[in-house]
């Protein structure tokens, strides 16, 4: 009797085997795990079928949710079968680590000092066993066995003299040690309570590394000096749904294992481990498309066997496995192994927690919702299409812009795709478990996600300076379905735009605002409102882009090209004050002093909505093309007016022949410096307008100097060609 | 067994590694799989290399992963055949007569596959005076290596087999499933003795020439053979392989510096990967393959221009053609991308000038 220390692998399916058989020898009358004391009173929920692991426990400050600390169990994790065990039987179970109250008020004060990283010990015991990696080591000598019953003892004495050697140098810095040193003084508190309860048999169960600590308990009152006056933190704690993904230690967190679904199968499949698994994974690969019969596994099992016998296992393990399934399955090749990773040994199963788990309002919110809409997380992306006409599918679509809003991106992407019409829908959703974390956040914000989602909305609002910004947030309250906050929004809009200096401001909330009134489902007074604030700012553009675009250098020039192209694909989207928009371009096309780009490109858009008449476009591009101005300046009205689109140089004559005398004209020089901008221009335009262009230089079907007896003399027109195809950028 | 004095060029690996093969089965004390010579454990260190325990030295056949070999010694015993698969030049036949040298002690029952391979290469043919004079019978039948290595349960290799056509290359199915080989003629059948199996090797660059049959493919285990993973693996195996090579050719010049070697396996890596070692430039990339055989096959003809033509001592001249011809297989895109390699990566390195003038000159 007395106590019973037994020092396991954190997420060790061996150890979590061997514990099982231990604990079932011994009949403790009270278990002690290692883990947050703050979390006792959730232990019994995991006696209940509706907790599926992976879970965690996660424990969070009230006040600053994002300060939390998780601790995940697998089905294969020790201490989960050491809760159970005692859950079963119907005996005292406790966690016995440092409580994370304290944990995090530690935090709190070392904070800014670098955390120590901890070394592995095993990896000296591993190494000294000759194996280059100590989860191999542990695996083979641990994990892989199917019965271990002496294992605890071997452990104990491994690590009483791991730890005699190096005492705290392998566990990283000062504060760490520190830590370490308050974590194994409370446990070694949370034994002797124990006893002093009466307990006869104790079982302790904790990670390897701890178990010289807590063999001997050394006088109370050393322990107790260790853990005076520590801070403290005001903690809430719940249990959330993990996935084996977030096992792993490629995940970032510290105590992962490798192969968090290779593990499961170890722990759930008691016999034929080898056929099971392979068995297995031909299937995936079935379902993959790729031909594998039974044939292949029986075949598989045969080498693993052999290869393992040649390398002096009594198993194969994984990396036999593997190679076996690569050398028959796959016919050597390595590209569908990662598949296997992914899917089978680390594998993406993720939690359930039973109903009445303790939580936050906006977690049962969402469990409730999702029971309702019957949208189940899943920890693989899924790509999800809605049917806005559905009133089903409208919800769930609501329910993903809400969390959005609300920074809980469990759904990506929700454009209203332009092949799908504006009734559909197509998002990607994947449930990370660290989504929990940002409920929890969120949570201040109201008690349900409707709530939250508009309280967090009106809050941006305020603070949301930025127009563009402002009209997307518009637009998302809009889909989301909260249209008490949009009212206020649009206010804030308006008065943003009543006060907004910039003009380049305005015209990149314009488009926005007209896709809105165009697309928008909106209840008819907001798009009134919306409507209003678009002529308003349509309106000012219109009149202020005359002075806005005078005196600006390229670059700016450059931005302006964009948003009045941005401002004009809106205004015809929505018809909003036609003519002040064509009446300002008209003025910008013919005023000289202006940046050639924005001339040319005014002039093009009234052409091209007949604004202006066919002569007046070919004066004023012959104007901008004189031998008299600036050749730079003439290349940046073509490039402006030509820009995107070739086709009107194909069809329209006069101005293919406007250009060819302008080019025929330029000194050699300045045909030299102007060469990459014309290309540049060109080189906007799509193959077949090129193509088409240069078939009529081949032909010569178009020439300024067309007269009767033109001739091409072919030879000589051969050797310009070749320039002539470089300049059109087909060379 | 031939006799050693013999002036062969080169003998068989069962011949030339003699002592060690005999050293090896004298501490073999594992089992060994019926009809094998060795056992799969002293048939690893025969292919890696080792210390035997009194200290005699096996020299390494193979420089690579470690567990491909195992994978392909596994495959040999589980009784199912083998497939080495790789780019021309990573040692797949090389690898193939070590197993069957180490394995049945006889590396000399191959069928070489081309495109005129026929079916009389894998089953069996006719002396037809005698057929002509006797009819069918056992004594008019003329065995392939194949059906030697079923009789005498031993390894059998298959080299190209992608080379072979598919009508043919389905002749083994029957081999390799049911381990027998019926001779219709004679209304009989060769059943295979325990130990048979066969080793055949494919080239990736020959893949789509005559794609395996997915019945066949079934039956082999497919070990992919990569080229050496960095450059210092590459130099120790170019400069193990023309050190022999050189004993056994008696060639007379210095053995090459390491140096020298590993310019060479520096500039078929680069070219081969498409940039240079450091990642900075992008190459282009040769038409021909560039794998260590060719490596060493230049370094090799380097050491003996320089013994017979110069002083006995390897000179940039002397590999300098060398390179040239290996790199260079198609005259106008090859060329191009080594003019350019030269130019821009060749000229650049201060210590490679000598390469560089000399093979310029080659130009």
């Amino acid at each position: 009797m007395g106590v019973h220390v037994f020092g396991i692998r954190h997420h060790g399916p061996g150890s979590a085997r061997s514990l099982q058989l231990a604990l079932g020898q011994l009949q403790p009358s009270c278990v002690l795990i290692e883990g947050p004391p703050d979390a006792d009173a959730l232990i019994p929920l995991f006696e209940t079928a509706a907790m599926q692991p992976p879970v965690a426990l996660l424990l969070h400050e009230r006040e600053h949710p994002t300060n939390a600390l998780y601790y995940p169990f697998a089905a294969f994790s020790p201490e989960l079968i050491a809760m159970r065990f005692a859950l079963e039987r119907g005996i005292a179970v406790r966690f016995m680590d440092l409580p994370v109250t304290h944990q995090l008020g530690l935090d709190a004060e070392t904070k800014g000092e670098p955390r120590g990283v901890l070394g592995d010990p095993l990896a000296l015991i591993a190494e000294a066993a000759g194996y280059a990696d100590s989860e191999r080591w542990w695996e083979h000598m641990v994990e892989e066995r199917q019965d271990g019953r002496e294992i605890f003892e071997a452990i104990r004495y491994a690590m009483v003299s791991l730890r005699r050697e190096l005492e705290w140098d392998v566990r990283g810095g000062e504060a760490e040690s520190k830590r370490e040193a308050m974590r194994e003084a409370y446990m070694r508190q949370t034994i002797r309570a124990a006893i002093k309860e009466g307990h006869e048999a104790i079982a302790v169960v904790c990670g390897a590394w701890h178990v010289p600590a807590l063999l001997d308990l050394p006088p109370e009152k050393t322990d107790r000096a260790i853990l005076r006056g520590m801070p403290k933190k005001k903690i809430d704690a719940t249990v959330i749904p993990w996935t084996h993904g977030r096992l792993t230690v490629s995940s970032g967190y510290g105590a992962g294992v490798r192969s968090p679904g290779w593990y499961h199968h170890l722990f759930t499949t008691p016999t034929d481990v080898v056929t099971s698994w392979l068995t297995k994974v031909a299937r995936l690969l079935r379902d993959e498309g790729l031909d594998v019969s039974s044939a292949h596994v029986i075949e598989s099992v045969r080498l693993a066997d052999a290869l393992a016998s040649l390398r002096g296992r009594p198993l194969p393990g994984l990396d036999e496995m593997n190679e076996a399934a690569k050398t028959i399955m796959l016919f050597g090749d390595e590209l569908p192994l990662r598949l296997v990773h992914e899917r089978l040994v680390v594998g993406q199963s993720l939690g359930s927690v039973p109903g009445d788990t303790p939580m936050v309002p906006l977690m049962r919110d969402l469990a409730k919702q999702q029971k309702s809409l019957r949208l189940k997380p899943a920890a693989i992306e899924k790509e999800l299409t809605l049917d806005l006409r559905k009133p089903n599918d409208l919800k769930k679509s609501v329910l993903l812009r809400r969390l959005d809003l609300l920074r809980v991106p469990w759904g990506v992407g929700g454009d209203r795709g332009a092949g799908l019409g504006t009734f559909k829908e197509t998002w990607r959703l994947c449930w990370e478990p660290e989504l929990a974390i940002r409920l929890v956040e969120a949570g201040v914000y109201g008690g349900t996600i409707e709530d939250a989602a508009r309280a967090y909305a009106l809050e941006r609002v305020a603070k949301t300076e930025d127009l563009a910004q402002l009209t997307i947030l518009v637009r998302q309250l809009m889909y989301a379905e909260l249209p008490d906050v949009v009212t206020p929004a649009l206010k804030a809009l308006e008065s943003r735009a009543a006060v907004a200096a910039d003009l380049t401001h305005l015209m990149v909330a314009i488009p926005q605002l007209a896709q809105l009134v165009r697309y928008g489902d909106v209840r008819d007074t907001a798009t009134e409102v919306v409507r209003e604030v678009l002529d308003e700012l349509v309106t000012r553009v219109a009149v202020g882009l005359l002075p806005a675009v005078t005196g600006i250098n390229e670059e700016a020039a450059e931005e302006m090209f964009t948003n009045i192209m941005n401002v004009h694909g809106a205004i015809g989207l929505v018809d909003a004050h036609r003519d002040l928009w064509f009446d300002t371009l008209t003025k910008i096309g013919g005023k000289d002093a202006l940046p050639g780009l924005l001339r040319g490109r005014a002039l093009r858009l009234c052409f091209d909505a007949q604004r202006i008449e066919r002569d007046e476009v070919e004066r004023r591009f012959s104007y901008a093309l004189s031998v008299a101005s600036e050749p730079a300046h003439a290349a940046a009205f073509a490039e402006g007016f030509l820009r995107g689109s070739g086709q009107i140089l194909v069809y329209d004559e006069g101005l293919w022949a406007i250009l060819d005398r302008w080019i025929a004209t330029l000194q050699a020089e300045a045909f030299e410096t102007l060469l990459p901008l014309l290309r540049r221009t060109f080189s906007t335009f799509t193959a077949p307008e090129r193509r088409q262009m240069s078939e009529r230089i081949a032909t010569g079907g178009v020439t300024a100097t067309a007269e009767d007896d033109y001739r091409i003399d072919d030879e000589r027109a051969a050797a310009a060609m070749d320039l002539a195809r470089q300049m059109l950028g087909i060379a | 067994m031939t006799d050693p004095t013999t002036p062969l060029i080169r003998r068989h690996a069962e011949e030339q590694f003699a002592e060690e093969l005999a050293a090896l089965a004298k501490h073999d004390d594992r089992a060994r799989p019926p009809n094998w010579k060795l056992s799969p454990w002293a048939t690893l260190t025969y292919i890696l290399g080792g210390k035997l325990d009194d200290g005699f030295e096996i020299s390494a056949k193979y420089i690579g992963q470690r567990r491909l070999i195992e994978i392909a010694i596994a495959t040999l015993a589980t009784d199912r055949a083998l497939l080495l698969y790789g780019v021309p030049g990573t040692a797949k036949s090389w690898v193939s007569e070590h197993l069957a040298a180490a394995i049945s002690g006889d590396s000399t029952r191959l069928v070489q596959g081309t495109a005129g391979t026929g079916e009389e290469a894998i089953r069996y043919g006719w002396n037809y005076a005698r057929l002509l004079a006797e009819g069918p019978s056992e004594n008019a039948m003329v065995p392939s290596p194949v059906m030697n290595a079923m009789r005498d349960g031993a390894l059998v290799r298959v080299e190209e087999l992608t080379r072979v056509p598919s009508d043919v290359q389905d002749s083994l199915i029957t081999v390799l499933s049911e381990k027998l080989l019926p001779i219709p003629e004679l209304g009989k059948a060769v059943q295979a003795l325990k130990g048979f199996n066969v080793i055949a090797t494919a080239n990736n660059r020959d893949k789509g020439v005559n794609e395996l049959s997915s019945a066949l493919k079934r039956r082999f285990n497919t070990v992919v053979l990569p080229l050496p993973a960095t450059a210092d693996e590459e130099v120790t195996i170019v400069a193990e392989r023309v050190a022999a090579l050189g004993r056994a050719l008696e060639i007379p010049a210095e053995k090459p510096a390491l140096e020298e070697i590993r310019r060479v396996v520096t500039i078929f890596r680069e070219l081969r990967e498409g940039k240079t070692s450091d990642g900075k430039t992008k190459l282009k990339t040769p038409t021909g393959t560039l794998s260590t055989a060719e490596v060493i096959s230049v370094m090799f003809s380097g050491l003996s221009l320089a013994a017979h033509f110069g002083d006995g001592t390897l000179h940039a001249a002397d590999i300098a053609s060398g390179i040239t011809g290996a790199i260079v297989k198609d005259p106008v895109q090859d060329g191009v991308a080594w003019k350019e390699y030269l130019e821009a990566v060749v000229k650049e390195r201060e210590e490679w000038r000598d390469l560089y003038r000399a093979c310029r000159e080659q130009l």
